[in-house]
């Protein structure tokens, strides 16, 4: 048996962790955009459903250390919130439509790897 | 149909008058040089916030392109935050050398001829002093000075070290009412820029009005907000109002849905708004969104339950912007309250993608002359009271 990359009760979801378990903003955006509108459709009808599941599992863990295997899962819930808007709202586009390009918005957070907020830490 | 509208900002404010407005300020080379020369080097602007200085020693490099210079910000010993100059008394290098970024230091080093500064802007050591002639002295040739300031935990400064009104009388009442809001609690920070290729004027406009929202925004907020502007003040050259839902309010999709039951994280979570300080929604009516208000000349200010965003419009050139917008929450707690805030931030930048995606086009052809003016309804007042006070100040 292959090793566990996701919490236990989430082991139906660990097929979605090598695409969208993404530690920072910048790369979630990339693979959102390039992923195609099933890709999308799939990815949040596999989570949709286990929110509240795994919300519930992830609250037991500080947020500033978790566990590697609930952070992948952290991760997979912070895709869904960038892919939510494109599958509820904008009819399966990949992008956010009549809209400037996206490429030229820069995120001062963007990079940055299981960011909480705390832009101005490193000053 | 206009004669059925009552036009009710027009009949409050008729002193803004109701023609059409003229859209040569947004495109005259002229008019940009006087807005940079009697507005922007004689206006207080916002240039941080106190969060970015830690500590004693922390600093900030900030180009101020509208000021032809740029400056250092930083924290002394005595916790005060100042501003300077990055230009030393020597020979004019640049003391930090950087267009922008952010650091912690006891001293300043001029990598040039070794000249030193201490926090204070004091010059405190010159290699091989003694071969200066008489006309210098050390203890004249610190950094010069900008005047900066603090309002609410946004650092501001001013380009003249001694300006004839203070930062707390330049904003006066438009400042005043936000006296009590957790601005200081709201530490985490989603932080968004870009360079748009139109007047900063043009960028702002379209922040300043909520007629916009049901067809730009028909992707990120299809449902749920007012055309209207309530409770708008015109205070001085500061301009605030109120937002407010529709009686149904947006229509939560699933996630959204699960995203404002774990935080306090959207415009669009409907709330009772009780953390507002008193002089927002002052009605303390139910279906207030949020508040808007443009701190002049160039910082918007958005306040709710649980966050608050501004926004910035720093003019580069008469067709060309820096735009900065920042969304600010409660450190999260937990992974819910992570999980509601980035929901949230995103489905706000969506929103900024959609509002940025005219601005270039509405500046290209508003250059091609082939429009002289641009029309305002009556909720689009806060625009039609920007380009008058703009006008008053360029004046004054």
């Amino acid at each position: 048996m292959s090793k566990r990359v996701l919490p236990e009760p989430f082991a139906q979801l660990e097929c979605w962790v090598e695409r969208w378990a993404l530690d920072n903003q910048n790369a979630r955006e990339t693979v959102r955009r390039a992923s195609s509108s099933k890709e999308l459709q799939a990815f949040y009808d596999a989570m949709v459903g286990e929110m509240d599941g795994i919300i519930s599992h992830l609250n037991n863990f500080p947020l500033d250390n978790m566990p590697p295997l609930q952070a992948r899962l952290l991760y997979l819930t912070l895709s869904l919130a960038e892919v939510t808007p494109h599958v509820e709202l904008y009819r399966g586009n990949s992008r956010v439509p009549y809209s400037f390009e996206e490429e030229r918005f820069v995120a001062d957070h963007g990079a940055v790897a299981h960011y909480l907020g705390n832009l101005y830490a490193s000053a | 149909m206009n004669k059925l509208a009552d036009h009710v900002w027009a009949r409050t404010y008729p002193n803004l008058g109701t023609d059409a407005v003229p859209v040569e300020p947004c495109i005259s080379d002229e008019y940009f040089h006087r807005e940079k020369e009697r507005l922007f080097k004689r206006a207080w602007l916002k240039v941080g916030r106190i969060e970015e200085f830690a500590g004693p020693g922390s600093w900030k490099l900030k180009p101020m392109r509208i000021w032809d210079t740029s400056i250092i910000l930083v924290r002394g010993n005595d916790d005060q935050i100042r501003g300077f100059h990055n230009t030393c008394s020597h020979r004019g290098n640049r003391v930090i050398w950087a267009e922008e970024g952010r650091g912690r230091s006891r001293n300043f080093f001029c990598h040039f001829h070794g000249w030193t500064y201490d926090m204070q802007g004091q010059l405190t050591d010159v290699p091989q002093e003694e071969e200066f002639l008489d006309s210098f002295k050390r203890c004249e040739n610190g950094l010069t000075p900008v005047a900066v300031d603090v309002w609410e935990g946004f650092v501001f400064a001013h380009l003249d070290p001694l300006p004839r009104q203070s930062l707390v009388d330049f904003l006066g009442q438009a400042g005043a009412r936000y006296s009590g809001f957790p601005f200081g609690e709201m530490t985490a920070v989603y932080s968004y820029r870009t360079v748009l290729n139109c007047n900063w004027k043009v960028a702002q406009d379209a922040f300043s009005e909520a007629y916009h929202v049901t067809t730009i925004h028909a992707g990120s907020f299809p449902d749920g907000f007012e055309a209207k502007l309530c409770d708008v003040e015109l205070i001085g050259p500061h301009r605030c109002s109120g937002i407010r839902m529709t009686e149904q309010g947006p229509n939560p999709s699933p996630i959204a849905g699960l995203a404002h039951r774990l935080g306090s994280s959207s415009i669009a979570k409907p709330g009772m708004r009780t953390e507002l300080p008193p002089m927002i929604n002052p009605r303390r009516d139910p279906a207030f969104a949020f508040d808007l208000a443009v701190l002049f000349p160039n910082f918007l200010v958005h306040v709710m339950d649980g966050l608050y965003f501004t926004h910035q419009f720093e003019p580069i050139a008469v067709d060309k912007t820096l735009w900065e917008g920042i969304q600010c929450f409660r450190p999260p707690q937990n992974a819910g309250e992570r999980f509601s805030q980035e929901y949230g931030q995103v489905l706000q930048r969506n929103a900024w993608l959609e509002d940025t995606a005219t601005m270039e086009a509405t500046h290209a052809a508003l250059s091609s002359g082939a429009k002289k003016v641009m029309h305002l309804q009556d909720h689009e007042i806060l625009i039609r009271h920007s380009y008058k006070a703009v006008e008053d100040y360029i004046n004054s």
